[in-house]
């Protein structure tokens, strides 16, 4: 068979394929990606795309948990000072109720249990960015307030709703805890027992005292269990958190065997790609030199 | 033997030398020459002369040119199929950006960023800023949406453009191959050789085979090329010449003697360019409107649910689409934020306090919810991705494979149409030496009469 006596055409190919591998390695060494556009590898760019919203959930989870982690710790430090207030109010009660203190005494105990419940009050009405923390759902409204005809009473205009703040996929927690099942629940009520105290010192009628400043630790215990919500709230974003940080490990690990070049291969491509160019080059420049014509005189 | 009949047997062979020597220098003139194939001299034996009839001198019967016509065709139809699949992956690269997950501002990441926002607001839903950041964020959705749009809507309009161009070039061609058909014709008439002409048309045909894919038969006219579907583009020396007519889609249709060839043409970069823009660009600008409009009415159905911050019911966020009329079309390009204020956001149940969350976490969760289209909202941006990257990838790797088969074709044919430097170089000097042995015997003969011609002319003394 007669030999192709124009391989220009060959050559040109052979460089085209030699300079394309070696753009294409020489892109991985400076990306660090093997896949950079879609065409690259359309499957694997599907699944960085589907694991890059991954991500970013993972991320909001995390930036969820850390800022529902600082309103509960802020809620339960509130609770921890409206137990020291009423342990307070408790050992009040407790001294006046014994019997041995006169009137005056009780005065000066029954003005400082007022005190008190004027300190819970504001306590209860704690806000976080402005939003209040023991109002239910309606947060814009403050939820304790002195009753408008019975100065005495001290009345919740909250409601009895929770928010779920999502933490995981498909894992919500509650953000909250209403006032009407903390402070003001139908037998435990913080504001009655404490004005009930307050009322039997200014009595000063021993008995009522004891009988007060029991229904204060009642009230008490309910703020108590309470407090036990945002301990154990916080208690699972934590060990949440661990875990997002951990699957998030898992989804970068992933995304780098879908598409980071190799450092050591890619550099190894480079330089193999770069010797064939120049192989291929170098033959070509050979071949094309010699032509009968040279020996003919 | 004569010496008149060996005179003219030299003469025939120093003018079958000669002719030698033309279609050497022809063919070393044509080296580089696209569409030539190499001629070969055919010399024969003449009709025996003299007086004994023994002389038989030399005469040129033909000059042959090496052209295989299978292999050409072959070659044509594959350099379709290349620039097909070259022209279908350029056209297409420029669009495959807005569906790389390194793009910032595509719709995937907006679409995270938008969920997101909607998760900040959950633990605060009061907050106006972070009410803002949604509204912001759902904004960036939109102009991700419009981008993407307008990227698929300019690659189109560039691709109709080069339609029009390429007809323009095709057009040109097809006018040149009639003529080169006729002359073809006419040299056949009058017995002359077409060498030159088939060389001509050969080029033509190859340089056509880049633009579109045709359908070549031989008639009585001489070639005759038609589209796939037979419709006539040269018959003779007669072009069909292409035009183009503008659709209600703002696109060009491409006609061939009143037939509409737009879809039958499926090679060459007009077949290409034809592809990218009513096929795979259309089907994603369709597909991309369809998740605009899916997306919105999955978000405005949540939002038309609830109560916003000033307890109000929700209106719509996004602007359409129109859900009413259950038309996509155009949705991806029109799509805005309904919503002016942060506060419009409808987070809350309906009738809901201003700092519930019941309504937000429901918009949430269309997150992890299949659209119409049967995938989630993020999935669904994963599967355009996917479709788009293919497309190209696989036209990429059509695109080497079919130049690799070229390759071994164009191997195949300049192995036996291609001039070698080398071997008309040594025919050269073969046929130097036999016009040289000519001329030699002529220059003989003319002593060898000179010497009679002295016997009878002059007597020196004998």
């Amino acid at each position: 068979m007669r030999v192709n006596p124009n391989f220009s055409y060959d050559m040109v190919n052979l460089m085209d394929q030699a300079q394309a591998a070696e753009n294409k390695a020489a892109q991985q060494v400076s990306t660090g990606r093997t896949v950079n556009l879609p065409s690259d590898n359309p499957a694997a760019e599907a699944a960085m795309i589907a694991e890059n919203s991954q991500v970013a959930s993972v991320d909001q989870y995390t930036s969820n948990s850390d800022s529902l982690t600082d309103v509960l710790n802020t809620a339960n430090s509130t609770l921890s000072s409206v137990v020291t207030e009423l342990q307070r109010a408790i050992s009040l009660g407790t001294e006046g109720a014994n019997g041995t203190m006169n009137q005056t005494d009780l005065d000066s105990i029954s003005a400082e249990v007022s005190d008190i419940k004027s300190e819970v009050m504001s306590l209860a009405n704690t806000t976080y960015s402005g939003q209040y923390l023991f109002s239910g759902t309606a947060t814009t409204t403050a939820p304790y307030a002195v009753d408008s005809t019975d100065p005495t009473q001290v009345d919740y205009n909250g409601n009895s709703q929770q928010n779920a703040v999502q933490i995981g996929t498909g894992l919500t927690v509650k953000a909250n805890l209403p006032g009407s099942s903390i402070f003001s629940q139908s037998g435990s009520n913080v504001f009655t027992a404490l004005q009930s105290l307050v009322t039997a010192l200014d009595a000063g009628d021993s008995t009522a005292i004891g009988t007060a400043t029991n229904a204060v630790s009642t009230a008490l215990s309910a703020v108590s269990t309470a407090q036990v919500f945002y301990g154990n709230t916080v208690n699972e974003l934590t060990s949440n958190a661990t875990f997002l940080s951990e699957e998030k490990v898992n989804i970068t690990t992933y995304q780098d065997t879908l598409v980071s070049a190799d450092t050591a291969t890619a550099a190894t491509n480079l330089t193999q790609s770069n010797t064939a160019l120049t192989a291929t080059i170098e033959a070509a420049a050979k071949v094309s030199q010699e032509s009968l014509l040279d020996y003919l005189k | 033997m004569g010496l008149t009949a060996d005179l003219n047997v030299s003469v025939q062979s120093l003018l079958a030398s000669t002719e030698a020597m033309d279609a050497t220098t022809t063919n070393l003139a044509n080296t580089n020459t696209a569409g030539y194939a190499r001629r070969v001299v055919v010399l024969e034996e003449t009709a025996p002369s003299g007086l004994d009839q023994s002389s038989t001198g030399v005469d040129v019967k033909t000059i042959e040119s090496l052209r295989d016509t299978v292999l050409d065709l072959s070659i044509n139809a594959n350099t379709a199929e290349q620039k097909l699949n070259d022209t279908l992956s350029n056209a297409l690269s420029g669009v495959q950006v807005e569906f790389s997950d390194t793009t910032t501002n595509s719709i995937g990441s907006t679409m995270d960023s938008f969920f997101s926002a909607l998760q900040e607001l959950s633990t605060s839903p009061t907050s106006t800023s972070l009410r803002s950041d949604v509204l912001t964020a759902a904004q960036n959705v939109a102009s991700a949406f419009q981008t993407t749009a307008s990227t698929i809507t300019q690659a189109q309009q560039q691709a109709d453009k080069s339609v029009v161009q390429n007809t323009t070039d095709a057009n040109s061609l097809l006018q040149q191959i009639a003529a080169t058909n006729g002359e073809i014709q006419t040299a056949k008439a009058l017995g002359q050789s077409d060498n030159s002409d088939q060389d001509q048309l050969s080029s033509l045909l190859s340089q056509l085979s880049s633009i579109m894919n045709y359908q070549t038969s031989n008639s009585s006219d001489g070639l005759t090329l038609t589209t796939s579907g037979g419709v006539p583009l040269v018959v003779g020396s007669k072009a069909y010449s292409l035009t183009t007519q503008l659709t209600s889609s703002g696109f060009n249709d491409v006609y061939a003697n009143g037939t509409n060839i737009t879809s039958i043409i499926s090679g060459g970069s007009l077949g290409g360019y034809i592809q990218a823009r009513d096929g795979t660009l259309a089907t994603l600008g369709t597909q991309l409107d369809q998740y605009a409009y899916d997306f919105a009415g999955a978000v405005n159905s949540v939002q038309t649910a609830g109560s916003d911050a000033n307890g109000n019911t929700g209106t719509a966020m996004f602007n359409p689409p129109d859900t009413t009329s259950g038309n996509s079309a155009g949705a991806a390009s029109s799509i805005t934020v309904a919503l002016t204020s942060g506060q419009q956001i409808a987070a809350a149940a309906s009738g809901g306090a201003s700092g519930d969350d019941t309504n937000l976490e429901k918009m949430i969760s269309l997150q992890n919810k299949d659209l119409a289209s049967g995938a989630t909202p993020s999935d669904t941006f994963a599967n355009l991705s996917y479709d788009i990257g293919n497309t190209i990838s696989q036209a990429t790797s059509n695109s080497t494979a079919l130049g690799n088969i070229l390759t071994q074709l164009q191997n195949q044919q300049s192995s036996v149409e291609g001039v070698s430097v080398d071997e008309e170089s040594s025919n050269l000097v073969l046929y130097e030496r036999s016009y040289q042995a000519a001329a030699k015997v002529i220059s003989t003969i003319d002593t060898l009469m000179g010497n009679i011609l002295d016997v009878g002319v002059s007597n020196p003394g004998y």
